[in-house]
């Protein structure tokens, strides 16, 4: 199996907010990790738990402190890998005066799609996300659920090798919950890789092919979906039962 | 080239849409024309004072663009966390934060012609020439010092860590950049040693927004400016835009989110 993202002894410390004190605390520590293309990859953990900073580790926004991490081969420093990866943070914000299509126009500016292909791809993408016809409206006057479509649509927009999604459901209605996971089911058909971040455990079980369980900044846990089931009967059980086990970390 | 472009229309598309943006254009408008009741209060030389407060006003609404713009900008990024969005995209950090600034001056370059074209059309009414190649020198030059201070505002805005803080460096550095010179000349020939030394530090790292200021020169007897002082203000533009965007990204390279 080929490994899309690789991760060896990372850590993250942060330094002190101010620089006379000694206050460091540990993102992540020593974590281990590998994701294979085409599957999807669910990250658990308790708030404070290092989801975030992991997530943040792997697409380059924080530089590790030690270890080493590789995302499709390469760094998230190249160009090139970062041209073949998504990411849709929790709770995206987008500019609230500017339209639905611009919003998408700037971010394919910046993917480098050509302007004569632009039109059919954000057509295409919009109709995905069930928002075509919301493509001349302003982003302020969306509902909460339609910007995080927006913010699903910027991050699947140059048809990434691998997909990041940072809570995704935050924020959504049951039938968003649904819409959201349909969206994600069809890119996962396509042979994406995801790596998926959530709290919702219901929709991590529907989705997710590896589960891992990150507590007090050590990934405490890696099993395939399929193993805990059979072991825990559900994902619930597994979670309660592996963090109350870390713990003792 | 066309990511800087992509992120300058962005921004400027983005500030210019803002309701702040556009009530602070509507006032600038309003100043503009405001110096048309100030001509009306010199019984002589009414055009030379519609000019001399329309510089005045275009100076400092393109300052207030350049806060208003830039703090916007800030907010979202810091507090909306929207930099992140844009930072894992294949987009070099030197393009965004040179985009960035291209928006900056850009939305600063609409505010300023529509204040310009406003003083323009006063002066006309009151009978002088509104494309004094004097008055229009002054003008673009007027708005080079505001692009020298939002190239040092970007800088700012990579070292402050709160939209207040940042709002508070930019104040300090436009009302320095103006009374700099005035202060060398205080101290040059009254002030102790130590006090000398001071100043002369803020003298040479503070950029001297003064040279910009051609409104003086423009009632001068000798025909147009001098073309050595011209080509002297543009130089040290151009060397102080280019160390503090060079700065700038420096510092946004090695920033984590």
């Amino acid at each position: 199996m080929e490994t899309v993202i690789e991760v060896k002894k990372a850590t993250k410390i942060y330094r002190p907010l101010d620089f006379w004190k000694n206050d460091r605390t540990t993102g992540i520590e020593n974590v281990d990790l590998a994701v294979y293309r085409g599957e999807v990859f669910g990250l658990l953990g308790l708030n404070g738990a290092g989801k975030t900073t992991l997530m943040k580790v792997l697409l380059g926004l924080l530089k590790p402190t030690s270890g080493e991490v590789a995302i499709l081969g390469g760094t998230t420093n190249d160009i090139a890998v970062r041209s073949r990866i998504g990411y849709l943070p929790e709770l995206p914000y987008f500019p609230k005066y500017l339209k639905v299509k611009e919003v998408l126009e700037y971010f394919a500016d910046i993917f480098g799609i050509p302007r004569g292909a632009q039109r059919k791809k954000i057509g295409d993408i919009l109709e995905t996300v069930k928002l075509s016809d919301k493509a001349d409206s302003r982003v302020g006057g969306l509902s909460k659920g339609m910007q995080g479509r927006l913010g699903l649509a910027q991050a699947i927009l140059n048809e990434p090798d691998l997909l990041f999604l940072d809570e995704p459901m935050s924020g959504l209605d049951p039938l968003g919950y649904k819409e959201t996971r349909d969206i994600i089911i069809d890119i996962h058909k396509q042979g994406k890789t995801i790596f998926f971040n959530s709290h919702i455990l219901g929709e991590v079980e529907k989705v997710c092919d590896r589960v891992s369980v990150m507590h007090r900044s050590h990934l405490i846990d890696i099993q395939p979906l399929s193993a805990i089931m059979e072991k825990y009967g559900s994902l619930e059980k597994y979670f309660v039962g592996t963090v109350t086990e870390g713990a003792k970390i | 080239m066309s990511r800087i472009f992509a992120v300058s229309k962005y921004i400027f598309r983005q500030s210019f849409r803002n309701r702040i943006m556009n009530v602070l254009i509507i006032f600038a408008v309003f100043a503009a024309l405001f110096s048309l009741a100030v001509s009306e209060l010199a019984q002589e030389a009414e055009v030379k004072m519609v000019v001399d407060f329309s510089l005045f006003a275009i100076e400092l609404f393109a300052f207030l663009t350049v806060v208003l713009s830039m703090t916007i900008q800030i907010f979202e990024e810091t507090e909306l966390k929207t930099l992140m969005l844009v930072m894992v995209k294949p987009i070099k950090r030197s393009e965004y934060m040179l985009g960035k600034y291209a928006g900056v001056i850009l939305t600063v370059l609409m505010n300023a012609a529509i204040m310009t074209a406003v003083m323009m059309i006063i002066i006309r009414l009151k009978g002088g020439d509104p494309w004094d190649i004097k008055i229009l020198a002054a003008v673009s030059f007027s708005y080079l010092g505001i692009c020298v201070l939002a190239a040092v505002a970007l800088l700012l805005s990579t070292v402050s860590t709160t939209v207040p803080s940042w709002v508070i460096y930019i104040t300090l550095v436009y009302a320095l950049g103006h009374l700099t010179v005035h202060l060398k000349n205080l101290v040059d020939s009254s002030a102790g040693e130590a006090v000398r030394v001071v100043v002369d530090f803020i003298y040479y790292i503070v950029p001297n927004l003064e040279l910009f200021n051609l409104n003086d020169k423009i009632n001068a007897a000798a025909g147009l400016f001098a073309p050595g002082y011209l080509l002297l203000v543009l130089g040290y533009a151009a060397l102080y835009i280019t160390v503090s965007l060079t700065a700038a990204c420096f510092i946004f390279d090695e920033k984590e989110f």
